[in-house]
């Protein structure tokens, strides 16, 4: 009654660490009798996850772009798709987060890779940075286009996690 | 890095018979790295385990055991991760499986059999109920640029927008964009239970994860395999209808991490 069939295992892979990361650490089973090693850097990493990042930069950001916004004729009935493409309204969101990323990603990626898989990662810089910046227009079919062919190290590099909020404060 | 276990123990026989002064004593039975446990019969994974670890079954009572050699010093690194979803991928896509978390070890290779035994009912009945399912994870993240039909939308914005403008300072300023970050953060959520609300008749179980700011949908969903493309179609269907607000990926399919009992009665909690 096994229903997987090849075409479906082979084509989607799963996604890249980041994607997966939290279902690797913090679901699957854990036996009693087993031991589960305690890891010295999984912490941190669930720590940066967390690290609240300069909010304040963002809000500013988003001020300022506003504060470009044509609100003295505008009307609510007129659209606003000039809005999405602008300039302004692309760059609010990538600049903020491109920066935190960087910064984040980079004390991710010394837990994750300790010792000499440093200079490894320094190789696979250039061709990742690209493709990171790329896919930040996330779509929905991202996950579909990685395969197992690709080079892993080019990636798998995890992606920042802003500070994390529960639901409720918002709503 | 895929060394058949011979090699091992003809390495091992050696340097248990060149008795040199300097070789390391010999090592008491090492500890077993465990992927998951899955209904024997199967093949072993040909993907290198944990620190480049052959990986091999152990069988009891009608289940086995994905296991490697535990690497003496078990750290989160990259490779490590992705060689545990690897092996664990390649179980999934023989049949159900059920997965372990990262740097679970077992002692020895008889208290995993044991356990095996033991637990083989409950187990077993686990596996049952993953079969023929894959887990397919769904993230929504913020999309910034819709702050712009927010604020034009938005009377309250559009007055404190206004009011910025007219009176511009920094604590004006930092208000105002904290106000429309709240507001685009509002709305990437409320998106987001529509899209949670749209897929939950497709899958057989959900599992919400953590979320944050700006990853305001982290949700699995067991979906039976067959299910996948329809599935696959709705979440691109929501992404065109709400893509204005929140930015939709999916990844999978992945072993049902989600939707194993963690474990009962385990004290080692997260």
């Amino acid at each position: 009654m096994i229903t997987y069939d090849d075409e479906v295992v082979c084509a989607p892979r799963a996604g890249t660490l980041y994607d997966v990361l939290e279902l690797i650490l913090d679901r699957g089973m854990v036996i009693d009798v087993f031991v589960r090693v305690s890891l010295v850097g999984i912490e941190i990493l669930k720590v940066d996850a967390r690290i609240v990042v300069a909010s304040v930069d963002t809000y500013l950001r988003f001020a300022e772009a506003c504060n470009r916004l044509d609100l003295e004729h505008d009307v609510r009935s007129k659209t606003v798709p000039e809005m999405f493409g602008s300039p302004v309204a692309k760059t609010v969101g990538k600049a903020g987060a491109r920066r935190t990323a960087r910064s984040l990603t980079d004390k991710v990626r010394d837990v994750l890779t300790p010792e000499h898989e440093e200079e490894a990662e320094a190789e696979a810089e250039p061709t990742a940075r690209p493709r990171e910046r790329a896919e930040r227009g996330r779509s929905p079919q991202r996950a579909r286009g990685r395969t197992a062919a690709r080079p892993r190290d080019e990636d798998d590099r995890p992606r920042s996690r802003p500070r994390r909020r529960t639901d409720e404060e918002d709503r | 890095m895929t060394a058949p276990a011979t090699t091992d123990t003809a390495a091992d026989t050696a340097a248990d018979t060149a008795v040199s002064p300097d070789a390391p004593a010999p090592a008491p039975k090492a500890a077993l790295y465990v992927y998951g446990i899955a209904p024997a019969g199967i093949r072993a994974p040909r993907a290198p385990g944990v620190d480049g670890a052959p990986v091999r079954l152990l069988t009891e009572s009608g289940l086995c055991a994905a296991v490697s050699d535990a690497p003496p010093r078990l750290r989160p690194r990259r490779r490590d991760l992705l060689a545990h979803q690897a092996v664990l991928a390649e179980l999934a896509a023989r049949g159900p499986v059920l997965p372990m978390r990262f740097a679970v070890l077992s002692p020895r290779s008889d208290t995993l059999l044991s356990q095996l035994r033991s637990d083989c009912q409950h187990l077993t009945t686990q596996l049952e109920g993953v079969r023929g399912c894959v887990e397919l994870n769904v993230k929504g993240t913020v999309v910034p640029g819709h702050f712009a039909d927010l604020v034009r939308r938005d009377d309250r914005l559009r007055g404190l927008a206004l009011r910025t403008r007219r009176r511009p300072d920094y604590e004006a300023n930092v208000r105002l964009g904290e106000a429309i970050a709240l507001g685009v953060r509002r709305e990437a959520r409320r998106a987001a239970r529509e899209v949670v609300d749209r897929l939950a008749p497709l899958a057989v179980r959900m599992a919400g994860g953590t979320t944050d700011d700006e990853q305001v949908l982290s949700t699995s969903f067991l979906l039976r395999s067959a299910d996948e493309t329809r599935f696959r179609e709705a979440v691109a269907a929501l992404a065109r209808t709400c893509g204005d607000r929140l930015a939709l990926s999916v990844t999978g399919p992945l072993p049902c991490y989600s939707f194993v009992d963690p474990c009962p009665a385990s004290p080692a909690g997260r």
